[in-house]
């Protein structure tokens, strides 16, 4: 089992696209202990790896979220508990108290910017 | 190229044959070899842009910049600028406030990129003219622009905090409505409402979000004389009904739609439609034959209220 969620956003591109934006930042602005637990990325369907991947996990439509390799959030940008209670459902046991502990905390926009660098929003999206 | 054939096709009237509108953006930096950053806060580059490109691609109208974070930046948000791209909004003054605590005011004409649109187009306008070609105007929808304002909370917010969420909106709304006026001012023919992120809310959040909030923006437009759109983008079809009810003139939607459902709603409620060539797909990945992609959306969209344009 993998020591950390693995996120993958798959969008047309995190910048000029203002939902595949929103996609994004409902992952990172989720608070410091979801963060310590989840790993995250987002795959532009404008490069050969964001096409890859976006065939890999099956996506259907733009944009999108898959949490542990299912496409869990179909085009809608999804509220903040359904965000937690989906990655509750995939999570290893270690992982749960922590985040059934964040169910109540809301989104935290401290970090925001230096998470979204992160996870290479904006950064991958030319053509490969 | 043919202003009067674009207005008529918004307004949902029969055409000869479908007008078409690039919606170039910044790919008018690219075309006249300059940064997207550089291009977008130079009215001259901006007009040489516009002209250069609708030159290009005989359009029979343009965007005068299709860029969501105008209206975001002249209320207060911050920006990160990219060489080749919009700039993105990366500060939400409502993320813990709402718009009266935050200190929003509503914007001027001096606030923010106005006065470089408003410099633009005017530079732009009488050769555009001459080529007839329609000058569009794109306001930032009230949700993405709610977005920009408070954050991705906003979703969440729409169940757990109604109250709040109806003042941002409130806020959006009359800035759309300031917005049109600016737009009416510079001289634009069409004005379209572009709202990406309504695409991903349920139909019934955008009947209590969406729709009271873009009235007042629709009218200002409506009452001008002009002619108003509303663009939405990504899989929109579960609120695609939702988006024909709106009193603006037309629609626009983007290549994840099926063009025969959407035409076939749009000829319901008597409206224009527009979009839907593949822009990901064939004109940037080349997956597709961009060619018989358009072969199959003129086929698709037909000669009666139908935009010829990228989804």
């Amino acid at each position: 089992m993998a020591d950390k969620i693995t996120i993958d956003v798959l969008t047309l591109d995190s910048v000029q696209c203002a939902a595949c934006g929103y996609m994004m930042e409902s992952i990172a602005a989720l608070p410091d202990e979801v963060q310590e637990i989840i790993e995250y990325k987002e795959w532009s369907i404008k490069t050969k790896e964001g096409i890859g991947k976006f065939t890999q996990l099956k996506g259907k439509v733009l944009p999108s979220i898959c949490i542990e390799g299912d496409v869990v959030f179909e085009s809608i940008i999804p509220q903040y508990e359904q965000l937690i209670d989906e990655m509750l459902k995939r999570a290893p046991s270690p992982m749960i108290d922590s985040l059934k502990a964040a169910r109540n905390k809301g989104f935290d926009f401290s970090k925001l910017n230096e998470n979204l660098k992160k996870a290479g929003a904006g950064m991958n999206t030319k053509k490969g | 190229m043919a202003k009067q054939k674009l207005i008529d096709a918004i307004r949902g009237k029969r055409t000869e044959n479908a007008p078409w509108v690039p919606y170039a953006g910044v790919h008018c930096a690219f075309l006249i070899n300059e940064s997207a950053d550089k291009y977008l806060q130079d009215p001259e580059l901006l007009a040489k842009g516009l002209i250069t490109t609708a030159e290009k691609y005989k359009a029979d109208g343009i965007p005068l910049v299709f860029d969501l974070s105008v209206e975001a930046h002249s209320l207060g948000c911050d920006l990160q600028w990219w060489p080749d791209n919009v700039p993105s909004v990366t500060t939400h003054p409502c993320s813990n406030k709402n718009p009266e605590e935050a200190g929003i005011s509503l914007p001027t004409r001096d606030s923010g990129r106005w006065p470089v649109l408003f410099e633009a187009a005017k530079l732009a306008k009488p050769r555009l003219d001459e080529l007839d070609c329609a000058l569009i105007g794109a306001i930032c929808g009230p949700l993405t622009l709610a977005s920009h304002l408070a954050g991705v909370r906003i979703f969440t917010d729409v169940i757990k905090n109604k109250e709040f969420v109806h003042s941002v909106m409130k806020c959006a709304s009359q800035t759309g409505a300031v917005a049109a006026q600016f737009y009416i001012d510079m001289g634009c023919e069409i004005i379209a409402i572009v709202d990406p992120v309504a695409s991903q809310i349920k139909p019934a959040t955008f009947e209590e979000f969406v729709t009271p909030y873009v009235k007042e923006t629709i009218k200002v437009i409506n009452d001008a004389g002009c002619t108003s759109d509303f663009f939405i983008c990504g899989n929109a079809t579960k609120v695609l009904k939702n988006v024909c009810e709106l009193a603006t003139h037309g629609f626009a939607i983007d290549e994840q739609m099926n063009m025969n459902f959407v035409r076939d709603l749009a000829r319901e409620h008597g409206k224009g439609f527009g979009g839907n060539l593949k822009l990901t797909l064939a004109l940037s990945l080349g997956l597709i034959s961009p060619r018989e992609d358009a072969i199959v959306s003129l086929a698709a969209g037909g000669h009666i209220g139908y935009t010829f344009a990228p989804g």
